[in-house]
């Protein structure tokens, strides 16, 4: 049983904040820990890297490393990267990096050192935040609330097949491919047999939650030359298993349920704008006012796809 | 025609949720019921739990819509729910009655004893799972695969059913008007009787929604899963 939440507006805003409302009113659902995915305004170039070090004493040493291996792969730190003042061991920090030579190299040759620096999202505007605690610690300890942006993923953790880590959070990021983010709200069954197969078409994880299988399953299908809407319904078909995924891009956010009809989706839609969670009692927290109608999507082998409008700020 | 039950009337007690625990309004609530009182809930938000366990005599008004497991473990309430309720309503209500005045999510009625439930809008998956007893009315069409292992009452669905329609029922029936989406495992169409049409009506009367030209399908078992004592081997192939 976790929580997931999805927000959408129509023009850059205070998504973080949102975002933190929808989950910390689905912190029941998971304890363990809560995450975020926010696009902000696009990058023409360079990318944004989000990333978390697992021994604060060693961050110095980290972020040398990982910058030679950007610079052997043909980029550099764009500005000095930035990192949360918490006390615990682990750390996230932020990156703004110019275009590297090929993305899949890069993040192949960066993962060679993820036991001591994980990156977490790479995007022209995808950041990925996520520790363990509720909603309300995580975006005190990270500023969450004041990340503007268009859209976005939020996500409350609780564990069930993998471990409790702070990099085991949700949401996931589709390795390697940018600004790709997802979450996820139940278990896949033949998550071994698909891993396996993914593995064998080069694919890596870092962790063993089947989240981070579906982000890279779907992405792959649309690697193929498949719409999402077509990965999202050969998922419903092919992936075995209950859940209720929202797996986002630049431009959309797309959802897909079982064939079992086990894990809700709650949405509002109004004038364009969308507040999907888990829990009805999640998007009240967004719209109060009774008079906003709510979707339920209970039933089974559901998909659906919502654009994004306008993703820069007026000019 | 009898009257449905109301509640609601100039001399209730209002009572707030907002943000308040739920245990606390659960408490208020009991305080009003034990002096007599009809009591209005507002400011529902949606939340999870309201009006759980609630005591016979005992008539509430939800202003909104509820969350979770509204209504559960009902011994005798007489409840009712403005707008949409969430999961599991009337979950193991053994007696009451309960209104949703929009949509029922999914569960509703789950492993009900006794008591009715009336959805005037539609209901979610697995109306009725595992009831063993009461009636679910639904005005609505019923979700996917509702009825499932249905031990016995009656689901009532005026407005047709989704698919996987009483899927693995026992002794339950489905009864429907409107397209049925299709059958899950082991349900049965049949003709009701006259005499049983009547026993439906009679459910029917008292929430005003009585109609006798209507054109009824009751789903039963059809038993080819009652193998469960069966030495077998062939019988646990069937599905």
């Amino acid at each position: 049983m976790c929580g997931i939440a999805g927000r959408i507006l129509n023009a850059p805003g205070a998504v973080g904040r949102d975002l933190v409302e929808l989950m910390d009113a689905q912190a029941h659902r998971g304890a363990d820990s809560t995450g975020f995915a926010i696009y902000g305004e696009p990058r023409d170039s360079g990318y944004i890297v989000r990333a978390m070090g697992f021994d604060r004493n060693n961050l110095s040493k980290d972020l040398e490393d990982f910058r030679a291996i950007l610079k052997d792969q043909g980029g550099d730190f764009i500005d000095e990267p930035t990192w949360d003042n918490g006390s615990s061991a682990h750390y996230s920090v932020r990156m703004t990096v110019t275009d590297p030579k090929d993305v899949e190299r890069w993040t192949e040759a960066a993962d060679k050192i993820c036991e001591r620096l994980e990156m977490q999202s790479v995007g022209r505007s995808l950041e990925i935040i996520k520790d363990t605690g509720g909603a309300y610690e995580v975006a005190d300890k990270h500023g969450v609330r004041d990340m503007i942006g268009t859209h976005g993923l939020g996500h409350a953790r609780l564990a069930t097949e993998s471990d409790v880590r702070p990099n085991a959070s949700h949401p996931f990021w589709a390795r390697p491919f940018p600004d790709v983010a997802i979450v996820h709200n139940g278990q896949i069954t033949d998550y071994y047999s698909w891993r396996n197969r993914l593995e064998h078409k080069g694919y890596r994880f870092l962790t063993y939650n089947d989240s981070e299988l579906i982000a890279v399953w779907v992405s792959d299908r649309m690697k193929e030359g498949l719409s999402m809407e077509q990965a999202l319904s050969r998922s419903i078909d092919e992936i075995d298993g209950v859940f209720t995924f929202m797996i986002s891009r630049p431009d959309k956010i797309g959802f897909a349920k079982d064939r079992f009809a086990m894990k809700p989706l709650v949405v509002i839609n109004e004038n364009g704008e969308i507040a999907a969670a888990t829990e009805e009692q999640s998007v009240r927290r967004v719209y109060e006012d009774e008079g906003v109608s709510i979707i339920n999507y209970d039933g089974p082998s559901l998909q659906g796809i919502w654009g994004v409008g306008n993703r820069r700020a007026a000019a | 025609m009898s009257v449905q039950p109301k509640v609601g009337n100039t001399k209730d007690v209002v009572i707030e949720v907002g943000k308040r625990p739920v245990r606390e309004v659960h408490q208020d609530i009991l305080a009003a019921a034990n002096a007599g009182k009809s009591i209005v809930v507002t400011n529902t938000l949606s939340r999870h739990n309201l009006g759980v366990g609630l005591p016979p005599g005992c008539k509430v008004r939800f202003e909104g819509s509820v969350g979770y497991y509204c209504g559960g473990l009902n011994t005798g309430a007489v409840i009712e729910i403005e707008r949409n309720a969430g999961w599991g309503c009337g979950e193991a209500m053994s007696d009451g009655h309960i209104t949703i005045g929009g949509y029922a999510g999914m569960s509703v009625g789950a492993a009900m004893l006794g008591g009715t439930i009336h959805v005037k809008g539609d209901s979610g998956p697995r109306a009725g799972v595992a009831m063993k007893g009461g009636n679910i009315v639904v005005e609505g069409k019923i979700g996917y695969q509702s009825g499932f292992m249905a031990h016995g009452g009656k689901i009532i669905a005026l407005g047709g059913a989704g698919t996987s329609c009483a899927d693995a029922l026992w002794e339950g029936e489905v009864w429907v008007t409107g397209d049925i989406d299709d059958l899950g495992v082991d349900a049965v169409v049949t003709e009701p009787t006259a005499e049983q049409v009547a026993e439906v009506d009679a459910i029917l009367d008292p929430l005003g929604l009585k109609d006798t030209s209507r054109d009824w399908r009751r789903i039963v078992a059809g038993q080819r899963l009652w193998y469960f004592e069966s030495r077998d081997a062939r019988a646990w192939l069937m599905i």
